[in-house]
């Protein structure tokens, strides 16, 4: 993604006025509880129970967990869209209450909540002037947005004529209408189709390697597991499990070989050798691809080869 | 229409801002206490204190720092949610329905032009009132249940930018769709009203006679008599509902080439033998606030009289009142409010017209005027003298008859006991009870000096301004001329009208008042929405226009004055079966109700200021009846409303900030 405002320049009032302030930590959430009550006030649910997070600058962080674990719930107390029943969030050092913080910020909710009555232009247009944006850079920013998503060919169609994907990907652009360097995005991939999830990976990933913090929340672990540097796992509001997704997915006690071309005899003397030292053999078979990886190249060789079957399903 | 007397802007400014204040003062300490005691109930006395005191700490920076353009933008998104859901477009075929079909039942009236005004002003200023309530009220909660809201307050919008920026879009909106309604409104009123007479019976015959004598009657439709200043009367056909009595008046001139004799409605001309020249003209009595001019052509049998279109639909009469009006008996002493003939003296003083048995009478209102000064008329050589007046038989008779009155002019010495005194001759003048009288008086009027002694000095013709009104101050003095009748008056159905303000100005006006009013109502929908479902928002917009429109009527039911006393006094009365004429004993424990009453009646009318006064920003019937609109009132109106969308705007803007918008 092309910057047009340099990074440098954002800073938030805590940046620079509190020494104390470490810029390479974006979020950072201490005890951060959250209790939904009745009218009354009497505790109807708690959502989120004394989460301690952090997530540093520049990393994919996925949190994950079924539905009602409080990941939504922790994404809006980032947002400010909840208030904490106690404890704190703080992003980019300051409170998550703070208005100017979300200067700084792109945000997707888990269903595009956009004005249906508005052109694809029409809405970037509108986020970019919430941004207090200078006319030519809007009109700029978001001529390459609706490119980059996608949508040239559909941007003076009205929202309520999209489908859902589109809708998706235009709730992306105007996530990203202000270059932020902290993006939050929730269930990015709900309602994708698997190419348009593939192309919201490759677009989260390349976020990141644009140097941008990506907080995802989602309950397919897939998608967690392709894109996330960390992840916390939620399980009823509690923070079960933090970490880097390949040392979280590394099983310790287990050695997996993968070769190719292999004969049959050449396999028969591994597991020899594998009993010879005193291993258990667990299974050896030929690897298979993921069903995801399976559909993606079926379709991509559709598009070379129209009208034929793709090889693709062969394998 | 009665025309209250107005405070100025700056007699009206420091007062109401000391209510404003208070009032202000006094919702931001519920609301503190409030707040506190919400946030205590969450988060414990101590945090609360803190949660408070960091959402007052805030709201400074937040509307100092508000963004207009973020602003707009808010406001850009507003108007096109309104245009594409067609909202607007509802409102005009509702409109379109009202003129379609509303021209039915406008017909038929004494004055078309009152009526037309009324209906389409009161169906402008009602569904223009209502779309914008609708608008406003389903905008917020809309946004909310659709969680719209959450990609705006996601991005560094503040919560004043979202109540600002609905409030001046739904405001550009309903000023579009009033500035629409108020030019397609006066196309269709002005087209509706315009009309010519034909004349009717023997009434033709006017133009071939040329000399007859005074108070012949040549009509046998225009009733027994003939006006007392009329040579003859005809009348017209019935046109819009209404026809016109038509008099030959007789004047005459000096000069022998005067320009006036060449007017289309000069019936007759004659030299007389000192030098002078007598003409009639044949003039179009008003009714209903209009008249027709007259075109007399050809001679004797062949003569032939047409009417013109309507002249003095659309007027801003700027009226000239009296100071004070006081009164005198039949006797001639001071007398507090003129005759009492009953019930109808309260709001208007009767004057009596003798008996046949007492022929004299010395009964009169004197009206005072100061600051009559020729400037203020446009140094017009006629000022039009309008008024209403009531009229009391005391014996029935013919009810179409009029009731003749007499007017006389008299200056106001600034030193009576030296100085002479200019008196007028009694001009007289007929009129119908209620029915607006049109007398233009002439700025050269035959009187006569009087010394302070009270004998005769000089008789002569004399200015209106120069001599009469040399100090500005004059005296009109009314009197009735019937034997058996009265005539009844009050300070404001008497008045010289000055130079009339422009029409559409008055017209833009009339419509700033209803504009102000859609304003609050925006203001309101929008602060309501941010913490009630749109159902509640109307509702309590609903609740607070009743109450807007009733509010005199509301805080009279708060005066402490009223029989019966106050709401303690009310009550103890109602239990005790005590009548509400009956005093209550003396003694501390009457005093302490009387005070606490004081108190509580004084808090009720407090409450009441909270809901705006559409009566004061109600200007159709200056529009209606055809006064000119003081800009005073415009000032004021405005300041009303900046005030009410200030206060509104903080409370959406507290109510926004408190609220967790995704819960």
């Amino acid at each position: 993604m092309s910057t047009d405002t340099s990074t440098e320049t954002k800073t938030s009032r805590l940046e620079q006025t509190n020494p104390d302030y470490d810029p390479n930590i974006v979020i950072e959430t201490q005890n951060l509880t959250k209790i939904y009550r009745d009218f009354w006030g009497r505790q109807k649910v708690r959502a989120l129970n004394a989460l301690d997070l952090e997530v540093k600058k520049g990393e994919i962080f996925g949190l994950l967990g079924p539905n009602g674990s409080g990941k939504s719930t922790t994404i809006k107390l980032l947002l400010g869209l909840l208030f904490p029943t106690s404890g704190r969030a703080m992003v980019f050092g300051e409170n998550a209450t703070e208005v100017t913080k979300n200067e700084r910020i792109g945000y997707l909710p888990e269903e595009s909540y956009l004005y249906k009555f508005l052109t694809a232009e029409e809405t970037l247009d509108f986020y970019g002037r919430l941004f207090d944006m200078p006319s030519a850079l809007r009109k700029e920013r978001v001529q390459s947005l609706i490119q980059q998503v996608g949508l040239s060919h559909a941007k003076r169609r009205q929202l309520r004529e999209y489908s859902k994907g589109m809708t998706r990907r235009i709730g992306l652009a105007q996530a990203l209408i202000n270059d932020p360097d902290l993006v939050l995005l929730d269930e990015p991939t709900s309602g994708l189709d698997p190419l348009g999830t593939r192309e919201m990976k490759d677009m989260i990933l390349k976020l990141r390697d644009d140097g941008k913090t990506v907080v995802m929340c989602s309950h397919l672990l897939g998608d967690v597991q392709d894109v996330c540097d960390r992840i916390a796992i939620l399980y009823q509001g509690d923070l079960k499990e933090l970490g880097r997704v390949d040392s979280l997915l590394q099983v310790s006690d287990e050695t997996s070989i993968r070769a190719k071309n292999l004969p049959e005899s050449a396999q028969d003397e591994i597991r020899e050798i594998i009993k010879k030292h005193g291993g258990d053999v667990v299974g050896v078979e030929n690897p298979k691809s993921t069903l995801e990886e399976l559909f993606l190249q079926i379709v991509r060789e559709s598009e070379q080869r129209p009208g034929q079957r793709a090889s693709g399903s062969d394998s | 229409m009665i025309l209250e007397n107005f405070p100025t802007f700056s007699e009206w400014f420091l007062p109401g801002l000391v209510l404003f204040g208070g009032i202000v003062v006094a919702a931001i300490l519920l609301g503190l206490f409030v707040g506190y005691v919400v946030a205590s109930f969450s988060h414990g006395p101590f945090e609360a204190f803190y949660t408070v005191a960091q959402v007052v700490g805030e709201a400074v920076p937040d509307f100092l720092k508000t963004s207009p353009r973020r602003v707009f933008a808010m406001a850009r998104l507003a108007i096109k949610e309104a245009f594409r859901r067609k909202v607007v477009v509802v409102a005009f075929i509702i409109f379109a329905i009202l003129l379609l079909f509303g021209q039915w039942f406008m017909g038929g009236t004494e004055n078309p032009e009152k009526r037309f005004m009324n209906t389409i002003m009161f169906g402008t200023q009602m569904l223009t009132l209502l779309t914008v309530m609708l608008i406003s009220a389903f905008s917020l909660p809309e946004d909310i249940k659709n969680k719209t809201i959450y990609t705006i307050v996601t991005k560094p919008v503040r919560a004043t930018e979202i109540i600002l920026g609905r409030i001046v879009g739904f405001g550009f909106l309903g000023t579009i769709l009033l500035a629409l309604m108020g030019i397609i409104s006066y196309f269709f009123v002005s087209r509706n009203l315009e009309h010519t007479h034909q004349i009717v019976g023997d009434t033709q015959t006017i133009a071939s006679f040329t000399a007859i004598e005074p108070g012949t009657e040549i009509s046998k439709t225009t009733g027994k008599r003939v006006s007392p200043n009329a040579v003859m009367e005809g009348v017209t056909n019935n046109a819009l509902g209404h026809k016109h009595r038509l008099e030959v008046l007789e004047f005459s001139t000096d000069l022998a080439d005067d320009p006036i004799l060449e007017e289309p409605d000069v019936v007759s001309s004659e030299k007389q033998p000192d030098g002078t020249t007598k003409y009639q003209r044949l003039v179009c009595q008003p009714y209903g606030g209009h008249t027709h001019p007259i075109t007399v052509s050809g001679t004797g049998t062949d003569a032939k009289i047409t009417l013109g279109p309507a002249v003095g639909y659309f007027r801003a009469r700027i009226p000239v009142y009296a100071d004070n009006v006081r009164f005198l008996n039949s006797e001639g002493q001071p007398s507090a409010g003129g005759e009492n003939v009953g019930k109808e003296s309260s709001y208007r003083g009767f004057i009596d017209g003798g008996s046949s048995s007492k022929r004299s009478t010395l009964s009169r209102a004197i009206f005072s005027y100061s600051g009559f000064v020729e400037s203020r008329f446009n140094n017009a050589d006629v000022i039009p003298l309008e008024m209403t007046l009531g009229v009391f038989r005391t014996y029935k008779g013919d009810l179409q008859k009029r009731v003749i009155g007499g007017l006389q002019f008299e200056s106001v010495p600034d030193n009576p006991e030296v100085e002479n005194k200019y008196v007028s001759e009694l001009v007289y003048f007929e009129t119908n009870e209620y029915q607006l009288q049109v007398r233009p008086v002439s700025r050269k009027v035959i009187g006569r000096i009087v010394a302070p002694d009270g004998s005769l000095v000089e008789e002569g013709e004399y200015d209106l301004f120069d001599h009469f009104a040399a100090n500005g101050k004059l005296e009109l003095s009314l009197s009735c001329r019937d034997y058996n009748q009265y005539l009844g008056v009050a300070r404001a159905d008497f008045y010289f009208r000055a130079t009339d303000d422009v029409y559409w100005f008055n017209y833009l006006k009339g419509y700033i008042g209803i504009w102000c009013q859609m304003m609050i109502i925006i203001a309101m929908a929008v602060a309501f929405s941010t913490f009630l479902g749109t159902p509640i928002v109307m509702l309590g917009v609903l609740l607070m226009m009743i109450v807007g429109f009733f509010t005199p009527f509301i805080r009279g039911l708060t005066d402490i004055d009223r029989d019966g006393g106050g709401p303690i006094e009310s009550f103890i009365r109602i239990v005790t079966q005590k009548n509400m004429m009956v005093d209550m004993e003396t003694g501390a424990f009457t005093t302490l109700i009387t005070e606490s009453d004081k108190f509580l009646s004084q808090r009720l009318s407090d409450l009441t200021y909270l809901a705006p006064n559409f009566k004061q920003l109600d200007f159709s019937e200056f529009l209606t009846y055809g006064y000119s609109i003081d800009n005073q009132r415009i000032v004021v109106a405005l300041a009303i409303t900046f005030a009410f969308c200030f206060g509104m705007t903080l409370l959406g803007y507290f109510s926004l900030k408190t609220r967790e918008i995704a819960k």
